[in-house]
């Protein structure tokens, strides 16, 4: 192993605390203390979910749902136009909820070494991830019909950052609950099967600006890179990786992962001169 | 262009600051959810936002966002055309610039059923809401509320120019007036006066009753009561204690 790979996770852990602190701050705002800068910040304001509703709702196909802010809005610009860019680099880089599956994975790579996240063969594994579009459907159809945040009672990010509360739901802490058990199994288990924001933004890996491209040529097979890609993605084949599950985690990359031979495998936006062999 | 772990580590925080320094100039960075109004629970309009949650808080800028009602038609309806940022104006202003005369008041409570009869949406109001002339004007021609459903309301149009002067006249005859109405002008010592204890005056309020030099209007504005909502509480204690 090599390079720094620790720019990611220090971001990652940056941005947890950032957000838990906002959440806690948030209820303390309620109860008359906390501080004021944050004071409103409420956790739907920074909500992969509040994102998902604020598309349909700025789609104009709904009228005005229950708690969702203008902040959102803003924050979902933000969130596209880096996903133009370089895809979901929210789901790598910020969600708090990502970071947390992450962390917990690391004790399931303690329990089960190489086998851990290659429980499910892949060419079966590949169709149980549009299950995240089912569930974004799912979504969008209820926040119709209702007009509420409906995933709420369901999301286990939400539990998470509000467990102390009393707002949440049963269901909630269930969907919590079995996350953090297959995280104990597969990396990423939620962002995988589930995360209808997830879904949302690996739709922009099909034409993001700058994608993952693996130069051929000089490429040595080694497959170090199929096998560090927390989403199991089958980097090694592919000249040109615009699968809607990469998270734009670098792991994989010459520049800041496990690649071990230079200007292989990176994030450009240009192809790889023919190299002479 | 390649770009590496550090840039991309960039991209997001930076992106993020620049889109929150653009929005709070634009004045559009606003967490606070409260100036969306509850959508209607239940019923042929469930979904929609329900005008009975607009609170005295809202400029005419959140009441024209929530139920997409243009700002100028709102301060028109309200006479505020001429205040110098009608989408600043907030709703609880109508209580303070107009209040009670008589029977009708104009205040949040003007907002709520203007907005309902205007977006066609449903609406419980006390029979002393009173609706301006020019709102009246304004839901005649351009509301969605059928004439059958407007004409139960006519009883209720007041002339914002007769509102203003009816105030200031009620105001030059206090001395010589002996009835025991609430108004805006009335003081808390005058309802000690009536008969009324501070501690009903108190249990109505919420909060411990204000100096009682004060009007009760003035008093519940500087807390942020509606006066409007407790005026017919403190009405039916005088009432009593006559
Ligand atoms: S790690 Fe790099 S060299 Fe190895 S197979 Fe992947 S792209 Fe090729
Ligand atoms: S392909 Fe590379 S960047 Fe994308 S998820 Fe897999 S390891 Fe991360």
């Amino acid at each position: 192993m090599k390079k720094k790979k620790t720019i990611r996770k220090w971001v990652q852990l940056v941005l947890f605390l950032l957000i838990a602190a906002i959440s806690v701050n948030h209820t303390l705002v309620e109860s008359g203390k906390g501080v004021t800068f944050f004071s409103t910040a409420s956790l739907h304001a920074v909500c992969p979910f509040g994102g998902v509703v604020t598309i349909y709702h700025l789609l104009g196909l709904g009228t005005f749902v229950k708690k969702i802010h203008p902040s959102s809005v803003v924050l979902m610009i933000v969130v596209f136009s880096s996903a133009i860019l370089l895809g979901p680099l929210f789901c790598g880089w910020i969600c708090p909820f990502g970071t947390f599956q992450e962390w917990i994975g690391k004790i399931g790579k303690k329990l089960f070494k190489k086998k851990y996240n290659r429980f499910i063969p892949y060419k079966y594994d590949r169709y149980l991830r549009f299950l995240r579009y089912v569930v974004l459907a799912w979504v969008l159809y209820m926040t119709a019909v209702t007009g509420k945040l409906i995933f709420q009672d369901y999301d286990p990010y939400f539990t998470l950052f509000q467990f102390w509360t009393g707002e949440i739901a049963i269901s909630g802490f269930i969907t919590l609950g079995l996350v953090i058990l297959l995280s104990l199994f597969v990396e990423r288990p939620f962002c995988k099967y589930a995360c209808p924001y997830g879904a949302v933004l690996g739709i922009f890996n099909l034409f993001r600006i700058i994608p993952l491209r693996r130069n051929e040529t000089i490429c040595i097979n080694c497959k170090a890179c199929d096998r560090v890609c927390p989403m199991n993605l089958p980097v090694s084949t592919s000249r040109i990786v615009r699968d809607h599950q990469c998270i734009s985690c670098y792991e994989c990359t010459d520049t800041d992962g496990v690649c071990p031979v230079e200007n292989t495998l990176a994030f450009q936006s240009s192809r790889y001169k023919e190299a002479v062999k | 262009m390649r770009i590496r772990s550090t840039t991309a580590g960039l991209v997001l925080p930076v992106f993020f600051i620049l889109g929150i320094l653009i929005a709070s100039a634009l004045g559009f960075w606003e967490t606070e959810s409260s100036k969306i109004p509850k959508t209607i629970e239940e019923g042929d309009f469930a979904g929609l936002a329900d005008p009975a949650d607009i609170r005295g808080s809202y400029t005419l800028a959140d009441v024209s966002k929530a139920f997409d009602i243009p700002v100028e038609t709102l301060a028109k309806a309200f006479g505020f055309s001429d205040a110098e940022d009608p989408a600043a104006v907030k709703v609880k202003d109508f209580e303070e610039v107009y209040g009670v005369t008589g029977d009708l008041e104009i205040g949040t409570d003007s907002m709520r059923l203007f907005t309902a009869l205007y977006k066609g949406l449903p609406i419980e109001t006390d029979s002393t809401t009173a609706i301006p002339q020019p709102a009246w004007n304004i839901l005649k021609k351009e509301g969605a509320s059928d004439t059958e459903t407007l004409d139960k309301y006519s009883d209720r149009i007041v002339s914002l120019e007769d509102f203003k002067d009816a105030t200031v006249s009620s105001d030059q005859q206090t001395d010589t007036e002996d009835e025991r109405v609430i108004k805006g002008k009335t003081l808390f010592s005058e309802l000690l006066d009536w008969g009324v204890t501070k501690e009903q005056i108190s249990g109505v309020l919420g909060v411990p009753m204000g100096p009682s030099g004060m009007s009760v209007r003035d008093y519940c504005s500087e807390k942020e009561i509606e006066f409007s909502a407790v005026k017919d509480a403190l009405q039916e204690l005088v009432d009593k204690a006559e």
